[in-house]
């Protein structure tokens, strides 16, 4: 078939840049990723953000009524924010757990998104070495 | 016995190494000789791990603390079982798993995949002895599990949330599935090398891809499980990096294997061929590496290791070194046929594999986005849930519609008028189901419907390929109905094997869309005697009950469940408290349908002091379908597994040209 283009690379072409379209189409919708930030780097964002940290102190307050209240802290640091949080808490949550929550600050309390705590898993079981 | 375990992995590294290093020197001068002593050290280092692998299980059994890999992950009070699976549950075991596994399936496919040829053998030994070297290397050196220290009294026990009968499979699977796929990597890099870029290496290695691929799929299906009966949040997959760590290489080993049965009937395809399973053997190191290297936030990893590195060199050089190989071997790739028409069989596997790809990509895309964006902003981020559920709806609904189109359509080229006929009583069916979904009221999910009708106008499809097969079959001579369709498998394993798993995939389409789309999720505060309703059903909680088990506090909420006035059984949600590893774990209580396919999950979300309870409850319609589809997969896959007399009198007459001339 002299002249004639194999249409398979009609097909690869048209499909990438149709994969590549809806993707732009995406990113540009829904904008980028969730930024992940540690305490001390919240001051300034006032949109949605992962926070992550370390759990410090005593924690207060029930998460299944008005919030279950506690502090985190830069997990290498010493800048604390308090943290009020609703919705199902992670069997490992505790003292000491590093956790991520998504929310936002207000009035220099994160205000947690419901059900978004994870917590990572305990370094106990690898130790440093 | 410490002693014993370093000296097998030494002896097992310095054979893989004689495999590479002697093998790469056989392969390119033709040394005869030396090419078997390669392949016999490939042999011996399998057995020089299944001792390593001994001592650690003998470890483990003897609760031996002075191994620092026993103390860190077992202690006395843990049952037996579970202290045997901790081989698996810590980093170095996982790694000694890894090369147990590699070894046996080198020796398995070097002795039983003649086929392809002596030249290509003699190349695809030393590459399997690069992989193992590399992980043999890291036991020795870097994570030996057989490290000592003083023998402590006691162990710190093993994960509370490994404690669970998945973790005696669902890891194993895994790794015979990650682990498999260096077996067709290692045969096209054969294949490269020794310039023999005919299909022999495919046809040599199907069983082996379609085993890896199967292992695959079903580590996953059991780690949703598992997540779904234990991890208690109500559902089976989370887009976490460590669970999308295995589903991209599975969906670049479907996408290979669709599209090398278009270079063996075609001749078509062969550099994308050999980039697919680059792509798949590359995500499937990328995936264990993300695992135990823990560079990207998951819930699943638990170290922060000195192995990521090691890691990240090794995919590096893997994938340029391959990459640099289908480059210097381009013109020997050259196709041997041209698609002819956009509506053939051909087209659909293309379609197909350009949507897996597309899909595996994005994936992969979000898990690398927080190393990215770090990289280029400065700022970690991260991608969730939408953005993966988006592009799985833009990639895997067409994907699912394909399923059906291509069985039916012709190979080369095919008449729209014959595609009228086949397309019609599957479109009918699909109509249809439409339109009772959306008088059922399934309209509140566009998606659900979709993917229900698209789901119908599969199994149509396919049941129709059955049917039409069947009578066929009987119309050529004096057969029974059943004894038709035997027989019509029997002759077609690999095409009625693929559309059963076609089928399972269909029912997992409806399974997670069921329990996505349609789900219905309460939570309410109870006092002993009070009661909550979720779709229909009445929940009443009656009060705790606490016991003391060998090393764990149980405590369960008594959740009585009434539809209308009729009981329909206790149910026990809670929790766990373990003493050893000072952790609490949730044990959720799920009643299953099984007439309707439904489960009602429920969930103890928070046991409080005055002795009520934080009770969370679901509604999902179908679900049990995905755990049905597990065993349908795994039917499917067998059929297309199963050893074939005639395919191979046909494979022999196809080659014997060939094996006459090496």
């Amino acid at each position: 078939m002299p002249g004639k283009r194999s249409p398979v690379r009609l097909i690869v072409a048209l499909s990438v840049a149709a994969v590549l379209a809806v993707f732009l189409l995406y990113t540009s919708i829904a904008g980028g990723g969730t930024p992940v930030l540690r305490p001390s780097q919240l001051a300034g964002h006032h949109g949605r953000v992962s926070l992550m940290g370390q759990v410090v102190g005593t924690k207060s307050g029930d998460a299944h009524a008005d919030g279950l209240r506690f502090q985190l802290r830069d997990v290498k640091g010493t800048t604390t924010v308090p943290v009020v949080y609703k919705g199902s808490v992670p069997d490992l949550f505790k003292t000491g757990r590093d956790v991520v929550v998504d929310g936002r600050l207000r009035n220099g309390v994160f205000v947690a998104v419901p059900n978004t705590l994870v917590t990572k898993c305990p370094s106990k079981y690898q130790p440093k070495r | 016995m410490a002693d014993l375990g370093r000296a097998a992995l030494v002896t097992s590294f310095l054979l893989l190494l004689y495999a590479l290093v002697g093998g790469s020197l056989a392969a390119w001068k033709g040394r005869r000789r030396l090419a078997e002593s390669a392949q016999n050290a490939l042999l011996g280092s399998f057995a020089a791990t299944v001792v390593a692998t001994a001592v650690l299980v003998g470890a483990l059994a003897r609760h031996d603390f002075s191994f620092q890999y026993v103390a860190d992950h077992t202690s006395r009070e843990l049952p037996l079982g579970y202290t045997l699976t901790a081989f698996w549950g810590g980093q170095e075991g996982s790694l000694l798993l890894w090369l147990l596994v590699l070894s046996g399936y080198s020796v398995a496919a070097v002795l039983t995949a003649r086929r392809v040829g002596r030249e290509v053998l003699a190349w695809v030994v030393p590459t399997l002895g690069l992989v193992g070297t590399f992980f043999a290397l890291l036991l020795v050196f870097v994570a030996s599990p057989f490290a000592t220290q003083a023998a402590v009294a006691d162990g710190a026990g093993l994960n509370p949330s490994l404690q669970n009968p998945y973790m005696a499979i669902h890891p194993p699977m895994l790794y015979l599935g990650y682990v498999g796929l260096t077996v067709p990597f290692a045969f096209a890099m054969g294949a490269l090398l020794a310039r023999r870029t005919d299909e022999r290496w495919i046809v040599a290695t199907r069983r082996w891809t379609l085993a890896a691929w199967a292992f695959l799929g079903i580590g996953q299906l059991l780690g949703a499980h598992w997540a779904y009966v234990e991890i208690g949040w109500g559902g089976f997959y989370a887009w976490d990096p460590v669970e999308n760590a295995a589903l991209m290489p599975w969906l670049a080993a479907t996408a290979f294997l669709h599209s090398v049965m278009i270079q063996e009937k075609r001749g078509m395809l062969k550099v994308w061929n050999v980039l697919l399973v680059v792509l798949a053997f590359g995500l499937s190191l990328f995936g264990t590496f993300l695992t135990r290297s823990g560079i990207i936030q998951s819930i699943h990893s638990f170290t922060q290791s000195s192995i990521g590195p090691w890691f990240l060199g090794f995919i590096c050089l893997i994938t340029a070194g391959s990459l640099t190989l289908v480059f210097a071997r381009l013109p020997l790739l050259r196709a041997k046929t041209r698609l002819e028409s956009l509506v053939s069989r051909e087209a659909t596997f293309l379609y197909n594999n350009l949507l897996l790809v597309a899909l595996a990509l994005t994936i992969l895309w979000g898990v690398v986005y927080p190393i990215l964006s770090e990289v280029v902003t400065g700022q970690t981020a991260t991608v969730s849930k939408p953005y993966y559920n988006f592009f799985l709806h833009t990639f895997g609904l067409p994907l699912l519609l394909l399923m059906g189109i291509g069985p039916l359509v012709a190979w080369r080229r095919a008449s729209l008028r014959a595609l009228g006929r086949t397309f019609l009583w599957p479109l009918a069916a699909a109509l249809i189901a439409g339109i009772a979904l959306l008088a059922a009221g399934a309209g509140s999910s566009r998606i659900g419907v979709i993917a229900y009708t698209f789901s119908v106008f599969v199994l149509a499809a396919i049941a129709l390929e059955f049917v039409r097969g069947t009578v066929a079959r009987k119309a050529l001579g004096g057969l029974g109905w059943a004894a038709a369709f035997s027989s019509l498998i029997a002759r077609n394993r690999r095409r009625y094997g693929g559309y059963v798993v076609h089928a399972s995939v269909v029912l997992l389409a409806i399974g997670v869309t069921g329990a996505s789309a349609y789900e219905t999720v309460r939570e309410s505060r109870l006092k002993p005697g009070q009661s909550m309703t979720v779709a229909g059903d009445r929940l009443v909680f009656r009060g705790f009950r606490s016991r003391l088990e060998s090393n764990h506090r149980a405590i369960r909420g008594l959740v009585d469940v009434y539809r209308g006035d009729k009981y329909l059984g206790r149910y026990t949600p809670g929790k766990n408290q373990y003493f050893a590893e000072d952790q609490v774990s949730n044990e959720v209580s799920i009643r299953h349908d099984w007439l309707t396919g439904g489960d009602l999950f429920l969930i103890a979300d928070q046991v409080n002091s005055n002795g009520s309870i934080d009770l969370k409850a679901l509604q999902k319609p179908l679900v049990n379908l995905l755990w049905l589809a597990g065993f349908v997969f795994v039917g499917g896959a067998l059929i297309a597994l199963w050893p074939d007399a005639r395919e191979e009198r046909r494979l022999a007459e196809r080659y014997a040209g060939a094996t006459v001339r090496v």
